[in-house]
């Protein structure tokens, strides 16, 4: 065996161990319930991006879904109006963009219906504190017609 | 005569100061509810022809609220009696030019065209923000239920109140926050 052959093998042999290594540490013997945060930290000229496991703020306040087959909404017979803007913020990230449907773990007509309903809040500027960071948080000093109070008849929404 | 009934006489053949509130309120419901207080047809002794009706005062009437994308498809018309003399006004036009004006023409337009009619708009006080003349104010003695409830904003919650709100649903395994 020539060194060259010998030193490829190695290396070979070496990727193996490292992969080995990978498995070993992403197999846990009880599923981790925990969300991920992306954090950047600055410091002079270094930015440090880091994901870090943290525990879900929701968990102590999750309501409990008994019904076994039923998604968490349909289970918790809630008519949610565009108004309840606590229950509709659930559904959407800090931009204000709606969650999809693996995600929200909702079934298709639900999913539909609350996404509807995300549209009709954000369009009555009822959750100005979730949106793009570039947008205008106030709805007042929104161009035109847009900026005076609306509301909206969530019979309107077709639902199959 | 009781004491009830002796107050109800005099609230029947006084005029009555009512306040209210059209914050989030749609124009032209709140018109339908005005009108009767305006013309007095709350009363038991109302007749087209007896001068009972009350007055109403009307806050915060820049803050009225509209159906879906309404403000952008009412069209108010206008023509000025020459040729060429028509003109189309946009709800929400007519609204940054004098927030008053909307609910004013709603509840002209929900009473019927009769000689009382320029009378009974006298009696209606609008005001686009709760800022009233004192005068005015002292006369109050009733305030008329909104028809619709305002709705509060997110922001306007304690931040605490928002994240003990209870959870329909959590976040997947290894979900990124964003
Ligand atoms: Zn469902």
């Amino acid at each position: 065996m020539s060194f060259f052959m010998q030193n490829s093998l190695r290396n070979i042999l070496n990727t193996r161990i490292l992969i080995s290594e990978n498995i070993k540490r992403n197999i846990f013997a009880s599923t981790p319930l925990a969300v991920k945060e992306i954090r950047t930290v600055e410091n002079g000229k270094d930015i440090t991006i880091s994901a870090e496991i943290i525990e879900s703020e929701r968990k102590p306040f999750l309501v409990e879904n008994n019904s076994g087959h039923a998604c968490p909404l349909c289970a918790s017979g809630l008519d949610v109006k565009h108004t309840d803007v606590l229950i509709l913020s659930q559904f959407i990230r800090s931009d204000g963009c709606m969650m999809p449907k693996r995600i929200t773990g909702l079934c298709n007509k639900q999913q539909r219906r609350i996404s509807s309903l995300v549209t009709m809040a954000q369009k009555s500027g009822l959750m100005p504190n979730i949106a793009p960071p570039n947008s205008k948080r106030n709805p007042q000093t929104r161009f035109g017609w847009k900026k005076f109070n609306k509301y909206f008849d969530e019979t309107t929404i077709k639902s199959k | 005569m009781s004491t009830i009934k002796r107050v109800q006489q005099w609230a029947t053949f006084a005029r009555i100061w009512h306040i209210y509130d059209a914050a989030w309120q749609n124009p032209f419901e709140s018109a339908k509810l005005l009108r009767k207080y305006l013309m007095g047809m709350h009363k038991p002794i109302y007749h087209p022809l007896n001068d009972c009706g009350d007055h109403v005062i009307v806050i915060n009437s820049k803050d009225i609220a509209l159906p879906g994308d309404e403000w952008k498809k009412r069209v108010y018309f206008h023509h000025t009696g020459y040729p060429g003399g028509a003109s189309w006004t946009l709800a929400w036009e007519l609204h940054t030019k004098d927030p008053t004006l909307v609910l004013k023409k709603a509840v002209y337009n929900s009473m019927k065209g009769n000689l009382q009619r320029r009378y009974t708009m006298e009696r209606l006080h609008i005001f686009p923000d709760s800022n009233i003349p004192e005068n005015i104010m002292k006369n109050v003695s009733n305030q008329l239920q909104q028809l619709r409830p305002k709705p509060t904003r997110l922001d306007s919650y304690d931040e605490k109140y928002v994240k003990e709100f209870p959870k329909i649903i959590d976040y997947p395994k290894d979900y990124i926050l964003r």
